[in-house]
């Protein structure tokens, strides 16, 4: 059975469309390729554009303080759109919506590079002797979510590289398309990835 | 094996004694390590998903 089929085709049955992963893997590049593929996003564009993320974050406020919230019916409305949620918040998402979730995976020294430099932009403090610490924390946390997510029928999951859609932009956008069974243009998705973008490269390319 | 001697209650010792051997435990202290290890685990797991969130929020992914 298709995801159409699995999930409805009303829009009031329509899954939510959810990008993830952890801060600073990509997670609005993708956002970013949806919204050029033509898929409406949900976000209030409160947080602007910054050096961190110049094309903006297309995040909504609501989202950051999902845990909080003991009704989350607003979500309902993000049937057929898409938002964007970080892994640690995943299981915060109600088992009423089902949801087609793009989780982002980014070499964890790219992605503490990449925090570490937007957390001392925010005048937090860094200390650069914890990033083992914290990629094992990380590691140790992606894959509880993942396993976690297997076992929640309301998630169906495309794992993506960002790397590989830097990479390939146009053919996993093509694989984006097929994934959620929506008429999308890739050239366009494919054209938001700005590959001058990726700027905290580690040494040794590997997916962990 | 050495290591610190702990006082637990009579009557926990003696549950402790009876669900050991039911479920199979070499030794009253196998069974005593396991659980303890299971508890510690589960504890580090949510101090290690609170220290991702305290970073989180400090990057204003959290609120």
């Amino acid at each position: 059975m298709n995801i159409r089929g699995l999930f409805g085709k009303d829009k009031q049955d329509q899954p939510v469309i959810v990008v993830s992963g952890l801060p600073r893997s990509g997670t609005s590049m993708v956002m970013r390729m949806l919204d050029a593929g033509g898929v409406q996003i949900f976000t209030d564009s409160v947080r602007r554009a910054d050096e961190d993320n110049p094309r903006g974050y297309f995040e909504l406020e609501r989202v950051k303080n999902l845990e909080k919230q003991p009704d989350k019916g607003w979500l309902k409305d993000a049937r057929g759109k898409a938002i964007k949620v970080v892994s640690p918040l995943l299981p915060e998402l109600p088992s009423e919506n089902t949801y087609l979730l793009l989780f982002i995976n980014r070499n964890l020294h790219e992605v503490i590079a990449s925090q570490n430099k937007m957390l001392a932009r925010r005048g937090e403090k860094v200390d650069p002797a914890s990033d083992e610490r914290m990629r094992g924390l990380f590691e140790k946390h992606l894959g509880k979510t993942k396993t976690w997510l297997k076992g929640n029928a309301h998630f169906k999951v495309l794992e993506l590289v960002y790397s590989q859609v830097v990479a390939d932009p146009v053919g996993e956008a093509r694989r984006i398309r097929q994934f959620l069974e929506r008429e999308l243009d890739v050239s366009k998705m494919a054209g938001a990835v700005e590959e001058p973008l990726y700027r905290n490269r580690a040494k040794v390319e590997t997916n962990s | 094996m050495f290591g610190a001697k702990i006082r637990i209650e009579r009557t926990l010792l003696e549950k402790v004694k009876r669900y050991s051997k039911i479920a199979g435990y070499s030794s009253v202290e196998e069974f005593v390590t396991h659980a303890l290890e299971k508890e510690v685990a589960k504890l580090e797991d949510a101090a290690s998903e609170e220290e991702i969130k305290e970073r989180l929020k400090g990057l204003g992914y959290i609120s």
